[in-house]
């Protein structure tokens, strides 16, 4: 009863006429950042953090909140109609979102991402009503091996992405991981295979290798094409999922949801190895496998459910330890203790107010997001109908600025062109540049965690399958690793690389 | 790996003050103030209120780039390395900047790549261990370390950070050995003692909220009188140790900057250290000013670099000479 | 098909490449782990992780080979066959030179050229539209970073823009 209190309560504080406006504008600049690729939700927020400081705390936070959560919508729009993921955790949706756009189905492909990122919101929230406190435990249970272990896990279910040769999916993953370790080391402040060149020092930008490996190298691939294309403004049909659609994406949206929120509940890549670790599951699951990777809507429906649950799971740590889990929360702590409060386990009793009002606004913002979203599918796709040609120099011209806006620096310009080049020639011969980018991003937490799991166990190996989080996740890898090597399987694998082949 | 978007600054410096527009004189536009540790943390948020009230001083937005690692020198590193000395980039330089030339190879040198600009602050340093850890006071760990060596594992925000050094001292003052355990700053040390990954932590005062809601106990601070905060928990020196470890920092460009902008960012930065909202933000983390003007901060650069000599000598931590 | 397009032992397997290409990558970071210093199991150093994922690449790679001398696979020719190869290289070439161009002359000068030589190579779009989109697209987007955002493109010797 208390809850529903409280609940009522937080309504209360919500639908404020000024909470409810920043809401509004939160959730705005959130879709904005969030489809212009090269911006993300960080930096937004990080500028805007001083703006919420004159009005209550409430105000504020409510308008950060929705920054966060509504990029999380507007990543996936670009992903699907043009294949440039905004961000590390939309990669997944590029892969049958744009092949669905291909064919079309852009309409479905967003609408589902609306409705999946709404369903799997709803419930993020009311999950993080009820048990927020009890979850607790859960982000601090995972210590130094237990990162290494799930990011290995993560390392090995992101072969499950691609198509074709598991070798040289593997190939690739190291590749990314080679290249997030260039720069400066973590724990020692050595420079890392950074050719004497001080823009490496920094380590490479996410942005300029996305948009790179995906957006550049897409263009030159199309290009290469004999234009039997007007694919994509041929016949666009529904501009909403049909209802085989949402039959089909039910399940993946649900397993997404549960799979995305404890996930977004771990400090550290949550939100990313939740998107393509339902992916993978989806596609394990699925009866006709060979259709990922050539727009199956489940390979939508169920990472955009993922990563908009991890948002809302994301929040457990902060409200009940004070604990950050990622850079967004961060500033979302620094802008509690800039007003003069402190998350923590005692801020729920202390200051329920709080806390119940901005829950409640995030459940209003996602309702905002839907309304503000879906009439917005149809300007989108209208944008598809502009012929390739001219279509083709707007993508190239656009990547660019926004590459140079997200460092103001030429050198990021340099490369994403030369990782245009690498992605253009690595499509050609078969190898999947969404591996390289997942494992770009989980790499240099891989070995951080590593280094530090060896300190603490002073070298002893065993660490990692004593500890039974660990051992459950390396368990899972070995099988997930193994299993294509079974006659079965490898045969279904073939029948899948065939159909790429063609 | 997200670095601050240009367009986001502006967008915020468009939304502050669409209106001063045209004034030719530095600053022109958004500041970039590098803080090497992960956001969040208690350097983070005190920076944070420092620079949101110099940047209305300077009519300009500040925006805080966090980039954690290596101690806390990534950042400065990267910007001594990268960034042009036109006071658009200006990074916290903590103490590790000066003392790990000292221990290892680097790629800068703490003499000749920077501008130093002002010295703000310094920081109140404790041991904390869970609450459900056997260890009730220092003395316990102290028992437990001599007969298990090298078992005891603490947390610190970085190899060769004071909390490193500080506890290495105290180790070897108290006949103990310990074993230190790298994090990336204080979110993540909260984490990894919360859920007891290692047996202590040492950082600076974000283990606040965690302490008083008894999820924590503070087994020490490092400071030279006690906390009033904390009455009841002992300094180092009443335990035995006579050290005062406070981190004093302050704020530096690349080499080579104009000393009219220097001037202007100490003034700016002056004014945000007298500013009560500042002042009540530091003192949620135990933090006082501690303020130096731009010749006394070179100056004090130099000494703290003898002092930290010594110490690193004596711990055997000195890097080979070559 | 062609009969070269499915080769084995043959210079123009594209897989066998492919390999070896990634073969040496793997060489090259065992080497440059090791030079970092690997350090100890107690206490890794900062070659530690680069050291084994390049033993890694190297075990990955050589599956590759050896699937490609076993299998075979398509050769380079197979693999663009009925494409219009030119057209990549045509923009890859376009873009290199705008990055040479973009320091020095900065953006407007650059994109604009830029744009003009993507839309009438890639599939001529009418001169008529080539020219206003050319033009006004990048001028539209200078012009809203710097007025509006506030956002300085590169300007280049000529301080234009």
């Amino acid at each position: 009863m208390d809850t529903l209190i409280n609940v009522a309560h937080g309504f209360g504080v919500a639908l404020l006429p000024i909470n409810l406006l920043y809401c509004f504008i939160g959730v705005f600049i959130g879709t904005l950042v969030g489809v212009l690729p090269g911006i993300g939700p960080i930096s937004a927020m990080s500028l805007l953090l001083p703006i919420t400081l004159s009005g209550t705390p409430e105000s504020g936070i409510i308008m950060m909140a929705g920054i966060y959560y509504g990029s999380m919508y507007g990543g996936s729009t670009t992903s699907i109609l043009v294949n440039i993921p905004g961000e590390a955790a939309s990669v997944v949706t590029c892969i049958d979102g744009h092949q669905m756009a291909k064919q079309g189905r852009a309409g479905p492909a967003l609408g589902i991402a609306a409705f999946g990122s709404f369903i799997a919101g709803t419930f993020a929230l009311v999950a993080l009503m009820l048990v927020a406190p009890k979850l607790a435990s859960i982000a601090i249970a995972f210590g130094p091996a237990e990162y290494f272990s799930l990011m290995v896990l993560g390392l090995v279910v992101l072969t499950f992405l691609t198509q074709g040769s598991m070798a040289k999916a593997l190939l690739m993953a190291c590749v990314g991981v080679v290249l997030g370790l260039i720069g400066l080391d973590s724990i020692t402040a050595q420079p890392r295979l950074t050719f004497g060149r001080v823009e490496l020092i920094d380590g490479i930008g996410l942005v300029p290798v996305v948009m790179g490996l995906f957006g550049i190298a897409e263009v030159l691939l199309n290009t290469e094409q004999v234009i039997k294309r007007d694919i994509i403004n041929t016949r666009i049909t529904h501009l909403l999922p049909s209802r085989a659609d949402w039959k089909a994406s039910a399940g993946p949206m649900s397993r997404g949801t549960i799979m995305g929120f404890l996930l977004g509940i771990l400090p550290g890549g949550g939100a990313v190895v939740a998107s393509f670790g339902s992916y993978a599951l989806e596609k394990r699951l699925s009866k006709t496998p060979e259709r990922f990777g050539n727009g199956a809507i489940e390979g939508v429906a169920g990472p955009e459910a993922a990563n908009n649950a991890a948002a809302g799971g994301a929040f457990i740590p902060l409200m009940t330890l004070g604990i950050p889990p990622n850079v967004v929360m961060a500033l979302l702590l620094g802008a509690f203790v800039i007003h003069g409060l402190q998350p923590g386990p005692l801020m729920i009793t202390q200051n329920p107010g709080l806390f119940w009002g901005i829950v409640a606004s995030m459940y209003i913002g996602n309702l905002m997001l839907l309304v503000l979203n879906l009439p917005m599918i149809g300007m989108w796709v209208q944008l598809l109908k502009l012929p390739y040609n001219i279509l083709f120099p707007l993508i190239i011209l656009f990547t660019i600025i926004g590459v140079y806006c997200s460092s103001n620096n030429v050198f990021d310009v340099y490369v994403m062109i030369a990782f245009g080049v690498i992605g253009y020639f690595m499509r050609k011969l078969g190898y999947e540049p969404a591996p390289l980018v997942l494992a770009f991003v989980l790499g240099p937490m891989l070995e951080n965690n590593l280094r530090k799991s060896l300190i603490l166990s002073q070298g002893n190996l065993t660490t990692f399958i004593e500890r039974p989080i660990s051992a459950a996740c390396l368990a899972l890898a070995i099988v997930l690793l193994v299993s294509p090597l079974l006659p079965a399987m490898r045969k279904k694998r073939e029948l899948v690389a065939l159909d790429e082949g063609a | 790996m997200p670095r601050p978007s240009h367009l986001a600054i502006a967008i915020a410096a468009f939304m502050l003050m669409s209106a001063s527009a045209g004034a030719q004189e530095y600053p022109t536009k958004p500041i970039t103030l590098i803080v090497p540790w992960p956001a969040g943390g208690s350097t983070d948020i005190s920076m944070r209120a420092i620079a949101e009230s110099a940047s209305k001083v300077l009519g300009q937005p500040i925006a805080i780039d966090n980039k954690a690692g290596g101690s806390g020198t990534v950042g400065p590193a990267t910007m001594a390395a990268a960034a042009k000395p036109d006071g658009y980039t200006i990074a916290q330089i903590p103490i590790t900047v000066f003392r790990l030339p000292l221990m290892q190879e680097v790629s800068w040198n703490p003499d000749k790549d920077f501008t130093y600009i002002i010295h703000l602050t310094g920081y109140t340093f404790g041991v904390t261990t869970s609450a459900e850890s056997p260890f009730k006071t220092w003395q316990d760990v102290v028992d437990y370390a001599k007969q298990n060596p090298g078992k005891v594992t603490y947390a610190t925000p970085g190899a060769g950070t004071s909390l490193h050094i500080g506890m290495e001292q105290i180790a070897s003052m108290a006949g103990i050995k310990l074993t230190q355990v790298p994090f990336k700053g204080g979110a993540e040390t909260n984490a990894a003692v919360l859920g007891q990954h290692t047996m202590l932590q040492a950082d600076s005062t974000g283990w606040r909220p965690l302490v008083d809601a008894g999820k924590l106990r503070l087994l020490m601070v490092w400071t030279s009188a006690r906390s009033p905060n904390y009455p009841d928990v002992p300094t180092l020196k009443e335990l035995g140790y006579p050290m005062v470890y406070d981190s004093p920092f302050g704020i530096a460009g690349p080499k080579g900057m104009d000393p009219k902008i220097v001037a202007k960012l100490h003034d700016a930065f002056k004014k945000a250290l007298e500013d009560p909202a500042v002042i009540a933000t530091l003192a949620k983390f135990d933090m006082v000013p501690n303020y130096k003007n731009t010749e006394d901060y070179k100056k004090f650069v130099a000494e703290i670099t003898e002092s930290e000599r010594k110490v690193i000598d004596r711990l055997g931590l000195a890097k080979k000479t070559n | 098909m062609s009969n070269d397009s499915d080769v084995k032992f043959r210079l123009n397997n594209s897989e066998l490449w492919g390999g070896l290409i990634g073969l040496a990558l793997g060489g090259f970071v065992i080497w440059s782990g090791l030079k970092l210093k690997l350090g100890t199991i107690n206490d890794p150093g900062s070659g530690y992780v680069l050291f084994y994922t390049g033993i890694l690449m190297c075990l990955f790679a050589a599956a590759i080979i050896i699937a490609a001398l076993a299998e075979g696979g398509p050769s380079f020719g197979s693999r663009w066959q009925n494409t219009r190869w030119t057209k990549p290289v045509i923009v890859i070439a376009c873009l290199v030179a705008f990055a040479f161009s973009l320091d020095t002359f900065g953006f407007l000068l650059s994109s604009i050229p830029l744009m003009v030589l993507l839309l009438r190579l890639i599939d001529p779009v009418r001169w008529q539209l080539t020219i206003p989109i050319a033009l006004l697209v990048p001028l539209g987007m200078w012009w809203i970073l710097k007025r509006l955002l506030l956002i300085q493109l590169p300007s280049g010797i000529f301080e234009i823009g």
